[in-house]
């Protein structure tokens, strides 16, 4: 398991992470969330050990992040992180070295994945030469390549199109699944959504919402309710505790500061013809991050 | 398990040699060494008028200066070699001027037409079919110049003894007060300080070499972030040494090629007879060679060949760690070579240094120059071969050159640590000095 524990990173006298903790259990998928400059980074520095939190202490199965357990992480950077002058081959010989591979062993799993994601003929190919959606498929494998305890995940999905997308989800699942403990990061909410049984938000290196994506969602006191009828936009905001309602194709999505509120909107919409849905919905994640960002900037 | 330092080491090394570029700089090293030395042979292979004497016709009319004319123009083109042969032919001719023309069109010769006057004892018409080659024009005009003078003086009623004794050459006998300094040495002095700034060359080039690929290597490691996932797997410690290590393992090696182009070269040389083409040129550096073995030079390089090594390698180590240590601090290759560029200079500087060792003997500033790391390997040699430096001085270069070491691995381990993860020219300074500091 890896355990976060009250970790605060200075720089200077700036602090760019703040009394963070968080865990996560084998086979668990969690998000880290945060906007740019959030301290997301700095963050998975310290989990690799290359930085040296200034208090707190962070631990994969009960060892301090040291060079003696690093070969059992991941870690797919949000910039690229390959040599480009170097071939597929290479490249996989040279970090799989790294964490303490054999050759034989390099190359069997190279040619595995490469047919996974679908690219075996890269194999001899020097990574500059590539597109920007195949060298990060590269990115990916070379991270996964030890098929690591730990695996780091920030914005995999850069670059890629929808279908690659698909190949990327179904990786991560099935490493999930075979007990990898996967710490991701996005901007894309839809994916964290898809994939994160548990979340952290960070504000200005402090976080500000932990704990189940279910149970944030449960416990998030505005909600969303999906009206489609004779209905006008104007009708909608009148009510009390209606503080915004978005006109989608062919239905509304008010948005009630609380659950007590939709009582109200019923009421008000039994009054109109032809309704013929009427739907309370959890928020997205999406809009839990951007409220909760807000109200840190708005403080 | 492997050993990291020994597999970055390797993998960094095979990174330099296993590039087309190394291949097609070093056959064109080899081209132009062995070309270089065999540049004679090359030459005269493609053809040329180099071996060709000059014919030369006299015509006397004074009744008595071809001999001497023609003794003069054949020790002249000998100069001191005594094997070597005259390149001119020389022949007297009873023919008038028109003759002569004629004849020198047809031969493609020289004729000249010795006359006298009452005021001249020579009077000389040089008849040629195109322009006098430079040195043979000066060595005619040289030897003229003395037979007038012969004849000058003979006719003031000297002796040939007499004039003999004037035109012998003046001896000098030197007396030296310092201890280390004996006689017969000056040539020795002179080939030393003439043959080591040539012998150093490869040192200074390998140099920057050295300076640019460590700075290419990081660069190209940082700005593709690649950096990340190296140091997440290898201490920055072990990374730069790496570094290091294959950036030596590299010039050493360059350097031992370079050696051995080298003597790919002489050995062609000899094969082809170059020396036979040009009177010599490989038979002069094994004289000179043996020249200085013979001499107490000879003896001194069994201490100056080792120190000087010891002193270029301990330097080369040096500069890579410098090296290592700015190209952390920089996050491109443009800031990099900007960077570099005082490093060059001051490399610069020694070498220039060392070659105005010999014209300015004792001079204190360039002794001084000679202590300080980075360019006494350059500098404190060659004053060792000078004679102006002495052994406990070429060992203080080279523990204050381990000193610099020690300083640039104690404290430039502590600014690659930082540099290395640094992709932020923002503050730049202050988080180097604070990096120091922790």
């Amino acid at each position: 398991m890896l355990k976060v524990e009250n970790i605060t990173k200075y720089y200077g006298d700036f602090c760019a992470v703040k009394n963070l903790s968080f865990e996560v259990k084998p086979g668990e998928i969690f998000g880290l969330l945060g906007v740019n400059g959030a301290g997301k980074t700095t963050t998975f520095r310290m989990i690799m050990g290359l930085l040296e939190p200034s208090e707190g202490q962070i631990t994969l199965d009960g060892q301090a992040i040291s060079y003696d357990i690093t070969d059992q992480i991941g870690f797919l950077t949000e910039e690229r992180s390959l040599l480009t002058k170097l071939t597929v081959k290479e490249q996989a010989l040279f970090y799989g070295a790294l964490k303490g591979m054999s050759n034989n062993d390099i190359l069997k799993r190279l040619d595995e994945l490469l047919d996974r994601f679908e690219i075996s003929e890269y194999k001899e190919k020097k990574l500059k030469e590539l597109s920007k959606g195949n060298q990060q498929k590269i990115q990916f494998i070379m991270a996964i390549l030890n098929k690591p305890k730990l695996l780091i995940l920030d914005e995999p999905f850069s670059g890629l199109d929808p279908l690659n997308v698909e190949l990327f989800k179904q990786e991560i699942i099935r490493m999930s699944k075979e007990g990898s403990m996967i710490i991701f990061s996005s901007h894309r909410m839809e994916h964290v959504e898809l994939f994160c049984k548990k979340i952290a938000i960070i504000v200005k290196g402090e976080s500000v919402l932990e704990g189940y994506l279910a149970d944030i969602k449960k416990e998030y006191r505005k909600k969303n309710i999906l009206i489609k009828g004779d209905i006008t936009k104007e009708a909608l905001l009148q009510i009390k505790g209606v503080y915004d309602v978005v006109e989608k194709s062919d239905e509304f999505e008010v948005k009630i500061d609380s659950l007590s509120v939709r009582e109200n909107v019923f009421k008000e919409v039994c009054k109109h013809q032809n309704i013929t849905k009427f739907s309370v919905e959890e928020p997205s994640l999406n809009e839990i991050f951007v409220a909760k960002v807000g109200e840190v900037y708005e403080k | 398990m492997r050993n990291k330092l020994w597999f970055l080491t390797s993998v960094s090394l095979k990174r330099k040699i296993k590039t087309k570029w190394f291949l097609a700089a070093n056959i064109l090293l080899a081209i132009v060494i062995v070309a270089g030395i065999n540049i004679d042979t090359i030459i005269t292979t493609f053809g040329g008028e180099f071996d060709k004497k000059t014919q030369v016709y006299i015509v006397d009319k004074t009744g008595y200066s071809y001999d001497m004319i023609k003794e003069g123009l054949i020790a002249s083109s000998k100069g001191m070699s005594e094997n070597k042969e005259s390149s001119f032919k020389v022949k007297k001719v009873e023919k008038t001027e028109k003759e002569v023309k004629k004849l020198v069109d047809e031969k493609d010769a020289l004729g000249m037409i010795v006359t006298f006057s009452e005021t001249e004892p020579i009077k000389v018409k040089i008849v040629s079919k195109d322009y006098l080659k430079t040195l043979d024009a000066s060595m005619i005009k040289s030897v003229l110049t003395q037979v007038r003078s012969s004849l000058t003086l003979s006719k003031m009623g000297l002796t040939p003894d007499q004039m003999k004794e004037i035109y012998k050459d003046i001896s000098i006998e030197y007396t030296y007060t310092k201890d280390d300094v004996k006689n017969g040495e000056e040539n020795e002095h002179m080939i030393m300080s003439t043959v080591f700034p040539i012998v150093i060359l490869p040192f200074f080039m390998l140099t920057i070499f050295l300076v640019q690929m460590i700075g290419a290597e990081v660069n190209d490691e940082k700005t593709t972030r690649g950096m990340e996932i190296i140091i997440s797997n290898v201490s920055p410690k072990t990374h730069f040494f790496s570094k290091v290590l294959a950036g030596n393992i590299f010039v050493l090696g360059q350097g031992l090629l370079l050696f051995l182009y080298a003597g790919i070269g002489l050995c062609i040389r000899s094969f082809m007879g170059g020396e036979n083409i040009t009177g010599g040129f490989a038979s002069e550096i094994g004289d000179t060679i043996n020249q200085v073995m013979a001499s107490s030079i000879g003896d001194k390089l069994i201490y100056i060949i080792p120190l000087t090594l010891l002193l270029m390698i301990l330097t080369f180590v040096a500069y890579s760690l410098l090296a290592g240590v700015l190209a952390s601090m920089t996050t491109n290759i443009e800031d990099f070579q900007q960077l570099q560029t005082p490093i060059m200079i001051i490399s610069l500087v020694g070498y220039y240094l060392s070659i105005l060792a010999n014209v300015f003997g004792g001079s204190i500033f360039i002794k001084i120059c000679a202590y300080i790391p980075f360019i006494s390997a350059i500098l404190a040699p060659s004053l060792l071969v000078l004679g102006q430096f002495s052994i406990v001085e070429m060992l203080i270069s080279i523990i204050l050159t381990l000193v610099t070491i020690f300083l640039l691995i104690h404290y430039g381990l502590r600014i690659y640590k930082v540099g290395i993860l640094n992709y932020s020219s923002k503050d730049l300074w202050k988080k180097m000095f604070k990096a120091l500091k922790n």
